[in-house]
C-alpha cells in the first residue's frame, strides 16, 4: 500500500495495455496511449508473431513502472503468461483481464474472479 | 501447561501486571474482531460488485469492439494512423485512498486532460463519425475498467488486511489470552504455595516454642524447692509469658 | 465521337473489357449474402465462399480463421485480377487503371511517412500498405528523415509528385496535420483524375463524371460532417473540397459554413439527386447516412456496366469489389463477435 503513487507524476498515472491490434487501437483512440521522450510506450500490440518472452518482459516492465496504475491485458494473452499473473500479488498496478474481439469473456479463467469464487464457496 | 506461560517471578506485583494485560488482551480482541467484521462486510460488498462489474465489462467490451468494427467498415484501415498519432495520454488515473476501519484502500479515478489531440481529425475524409463513436465507446470501457481496477485493488488490499486482522484476532484469542491466564493461575498457585509454606513454618515455630516452654516448665517443677528459694528471679524473667505474646 | 468509339474500342481494349465484365459476374449476389448471413462460424463462411471466386484464395487457409485473414485473402483476389488487367491494358487504359489506384497510393505514402516520422520498422509498415497502392520505390520512402528530403528524394519519382508540389509547401510538409495532408492530396488527386477523364472524352468522360462528382461530393459532405467541432476553420475546410461535382461551387460555400447536421442537410438538399437520398433519412439520423451513401454509390457503379465501350467499368469493378470486401468483413466480424442482429446493417447488396 505504501507503494501507491510514490514518484508518480503529479498529473496522474497511466493505464498500460497489452492486447491485440484491435483492442489496442480502441484504447489508443480513447486517448490512453502515451509515448515519452525516450520513445517508450505504454502499450504492446500482440500478434501471432510476438514471442511469449516479449510479452513476459513487457508485463514485468509495466508492473514495475511507477507511473502505471492499471495494466489492461487481453484474456487470451493473459493465458499465455498465466504463471506470472497468478503469482502477481501487488495491489498497484492493478491487473485487469479484458476480453478481446475474438475471444469472448470467460470468467472461469480470470485469476481474480477465481479467487472471488473460492471465497464465496469457501467462507 | 507449564510451558504455555510467561517466565515471570511469581509476586503480587507481577500478578497485578498480568491481570492488567489480560484485560487489555480481551479488550483488544473484541476491538479487532469488530474491525475484522467491518472489513468483511465491506469485502463482501466488493466481491458482489466485482462479479457484477466483470460480467458487465464483457458486454461493454463487446460493444466497444463492435464500434471498432463499424469504424473500420466506414473509415477503412485506420489503425496505423491511430498508432502514429499517439503522443501523451489524455486519459489518466489518479489514485486516492479510501479508509475502511483503518485500512487504506487505493481508489482510482480517471481524469481527462487536454483535448482530443491529433485523433480528432482521424477519418476526416470518410468514417470520421464512426471513429469518434468508437472513441466514445472505448472511453466508456475505460471508465468501467478504472472502476473495476479500483474494486479489484480494494479486493486484494482488503483480502490481505482481513487476513492479518484475523491472524491477530486468533493470535489474541488462542495464544496470548490462554498464556496470560495460565501465567495468572501459575502466579496465584505459587503465591498460595508460599502462603502455605509460611503458615507451616509459623506452625513449626510455634510448636518448637511450645516444646521449649514445656521443657522449661518441667525444669522448673524439678527444681520446685529451689524455685521457691530463688524462683522469684526465675519467675521474673517471664519466659512463658513471652511466648504468649507471640501468639 | 460517340459513334466512332464503338468502332475503335474493341481493337485495343476489347479483351480487357471482356475480362472485367466477366469478373463482374463473379461478384456476390443477394442469395450469396443471404447464405453468408446464416453462417454460425467463420469456418461456415469459408465454406460458403469456396463456391465463389474467392474459393481458391481461401481454400488453403488453416483454422482457426481470423476476420483479417478473410479480408486479406479477398483483397488478394482483387489485386490479382487488377494486376492481370493492368498487364494486358493498352494506353490510355493503362493510365486510367493507374489513376484508379492512386487513392490507395496516397494512403500508403501517408502511412509510410507518418510511420517513418515515428521511427517504425519499414517492413512492418510495408505489410500494412494496401497492395493496390504499391509502387516500386515505396520502400525507399523510409530513408528520408524529414519531409523535405522525402519529397526531394523519393516522391518526385512517383506519380503523386505533382499533387505534393501543387498543394503543399515545404513548411506544410513539416507541420501539417497528417489527416489534412491526406485530404489535400486526395483533393488534388480527384481533380486530376476528373481532368484526365475529361481528356479521354466520350462515354468514359460521361460515366466517370457522374462517379467522380459523387465521390467528390461525398468527400465534401464527410469532411464537413467530421470537422464539426474540431479546430478546422471554414477556409481550411474549403481548401479540402474538390473543384468539381454537383456541389461546386455554391454548395461548397454553404457546406463550409455549416455547423450542424441540419445545416449540412439544407446545403445538400439543394441538389435534387441528394435530396432524394436525404429524404430516406429521418431528421437527426446521421448514422444511417453512410449506408445510404454507400448504396447510392453502388447503384451508380452498377449502372456503368449498362453502358458499352468505356473505361468506367474498371473503376466500377474496383469499387464494387472493395464494397464487397467491406461487406464480407462486416459479415465475418458480426459472426465472430456474435452480433448477428446487426448483420444486415452493414451489408450493401451489389446486385
Amino acid at each position: 500500500m505504501a507503494a501507491v503513487k510514490s514518484g508518480a507524476p503529479a498529473e496522474g498515472s497511466l493505464l498500460a495495455i497489452i492486447g491485440d491490434e484491435d483492442t489496442v487501437t480502441g484504447f489508443l483512440l480513447a486517448g490512453v496511449g502515451n509515448v515519452d521522450l525516450r520513445k517508450k510506450t505504454n502499450f504492446l500490440i500482440v500478434n501471432e508473431k510476438t514471442a511469449v518472452k516479449k510479452i513476459e518482459d513487457t508485463f514485468k516492465e509495466y508492473t514495475n513502472r511507477d507511473d502505471i496504475a492499471i495494466v489492461l491485458i487481453n484474456q487470451f494473452i493473459a493465458d499465455m503468461i498465466r504463471h506470472l499473473i497468478a503469482n502477481y500479488a501487488k495491489p498497484v498496478p492493478a491487473i485487469l483481464e479484458i476480453p478481446s474481439k475474438e475471444h469472448p469473456y470467460d470468467p472461469s479463467k480470470d485469476s481474480i474472479l477465481t479467487r472471488v469464487k473460492i471465497m464465496f464457496g469457501g467462507d | 501447561m507449564s510451558q504455555n506461560r510467561y517466565v515471570v517471578v511469581p509476586t503480587v506485583t507481577v500478578l497485578a501486571v498480568m491481570k492488567a494485560r489480560l484485560v487489555g488482551a480481551v479488550k483488544g480482541h473484541a476491538l479487532l474482531k469488530k474491525k475484522a467484521d467491518a472489513l468483511t462486510v465491506r469485502f463482501r460488498q466488493i466481491l458482489k460488485k466485482i462479479v457484477d462489474t466483470k460480467q458487465s465489462m464483457g458486454k461493454t467490451m463487446r460493444e466497444s469492439a463492435f464500434a471498432l468494427t463499424e469504424a473500420k467498415y466506414a473509415a477503412g484501415e485506420f489503425r496505423h494512423t491511430v498508432f502514429d498519432s499517439v503522443e501523451t495520454a489524455q486519459v489518466r488515473v489518479v489514485a486516492q485512498t479510501d479508509n475502511v476501519a483503518g485500512v487504506k484502500i487505493p481508489k482510482f479515478e480517471h481524469i481527462m486532460t487536454g483535448g482530443e489531440g491529433k485523433m480528432g481529425l482521424t477519418g476526416l475524409g470518410k468514417g470520421g463519425q464512426q471513429v469518434q463513436q468508437c472513441r466514445k465507446a472505448f472511453l466508456k470501457s475505460v471508465e468501467l475498467l478504472v472502476d473495476l481496477a479500483s474494486l479489484q485493488t480494494a479486493f486484494l488490499t482488503l483480502d490481505e488486511a482481513i487476513k492479518t486482522t484475523n491472524r491477530r484476532v486468533n493470535a489474541l484469542d488462542n495464544v496470548v489470552r490462554p498464556r496470560l491466564e495460565n501465567t495468572i493461575s501459575y502466579i496465584k498457585g505459587e503465591l498460595d504455595e508460599l502462603e502455605r509454606e509460611e503458615f507451616f513454618r509459623l506452625k513449626k515455630v510455634q510448636a518448637k516454642k511450645k516444646r521449649d516452654g514445656a521443657i522449661q516448665d518441667a525444669e522448673r517443677h524439678a527444681k520446685g524447692v529451689s524455685t521457691t528459694e530463688n524462683g522469684a528471679p526465675a519467675d521474673m524473667s517471664g519466659t512463658p509469658e513471652d511466648s504468649d505474646i507471640v501468639f | 465521337m460517340y459513334g466512332l468509339e464503338s468502332l475503335w474500342f474493341n481493337i485495343k481494349d476489347g479483351y480487357v473489357d471482356a475480362v472485367v465484365r466477366g469478373h463482374r459476374s463473379g461478384l456476390l449476389t443477394s442469395p450469396d449474402y443471404n447464405n453468408l448471413c446464416q453462417c454460425e462460424t467463420l469456418e461456415d463462411i469459408k465454406l460458403n465462399l469456396t463456391a465463389t471466386d474467392y474459393g481458391p484464395y481461401l481454400a488453403n487457409e488453416p483454422s482457426p480463421l481470423h476476420t483479417t485473414t478473410i479480408v486479406d485473402r479477398c483483397t488478394e483476389k482483387l489485386v490479382d485480377d487488377w494486376n492481370k488487367m493492368r498487364t494486358n491494358a493498352d494506353e490510355p487504359l493503362g493510365q486510367f487503371l493507374d489513376y484508379c489506384t492512386y487513392g490507395h497510393m496516397i494512403d500508403n505514402v501517408v502511412l509510410i511517412v507518418t510511420g517513418t516520422l515515428h521511427e517504425r520498422d519499414v517492413h512492418e509498415l510495408l505489410d500494412k500498405c494496401h497492395p493496390l497502392g504499391m509502387f516500386d520505390s515505396i520502400a525507399t520512402l523510409a530513408v528520408a528523415s524529414n519531409m523535405r528530403e522525402l519529397y526531394r528524394l523519393v516522391l518526385v519519382d512517383t506519380p503523386l509528385a505533382p499533387y505534393f508540389s501543387e498543394s503543399l509547401s515545404a513548411e506544410d510538409l513539416d507541420e501539417m496535420n497528417i489527416e489534412i495532408m491526406r485530404n489535400t492530396l486526395y483533393k488534388a488527386y480527384l481533380d486530376d483524375f476528373a481532368a484526365f477523364c475529361n481528356k479521354l472524352g466520350g462515354t468514359t468522360a460521361e460515366v466517370m463524371r457522374s462517379l467522380l462528382s459523387f465521390e467528390a461530393d461525398r468527400r465534401a459532405l464527410n469532411i464537413t460532417l467530421n470537422s464539426i467541432g474540431t479546430e478546422l476553420t471554414r477556409d481550411d475546410r474549403r481548401k479540402l473540397y474538390s473543384n468539381f461535382g454537383l456541389l461546386y461551387p455554391h454548395g461548397h460555400h454553404e457546406l463550409a459554413g455549416a455547423e450542424d447536421f441540419d445545416q449540412i442537410r439544407n446545403a445538400m438538399e439543394k441538389c435534387p439527386p441528394y435530396q432524394a437520398l436525404f429524404n430516406k433519412l429521418g431528421y437527426g439520423e446521421s448514422q444511417m447516412l453512410d449506408k445510404v451513401l454507400y448504396e447510392e454509390e453502388v447503384r451508380r457503379l452498377t449502372d456503368t456496366f449498362e453502358q458499352q465501350f468505356h473505361y468506367g467499368v474498371f473503376y466500377s469493378y474496383m469499387r464494387l469489389r472493395e464494397q464487397e470486401i467491406r461487406n464480407l468483413m462486416w459479415i465475418s466480424e458480426c459472426v465472430a463477435q456474435d452480433q448477428k442482429t446487426r448483420i444486415m446493417d452493414g451489408i450493401v447488396f451489389l446486385f
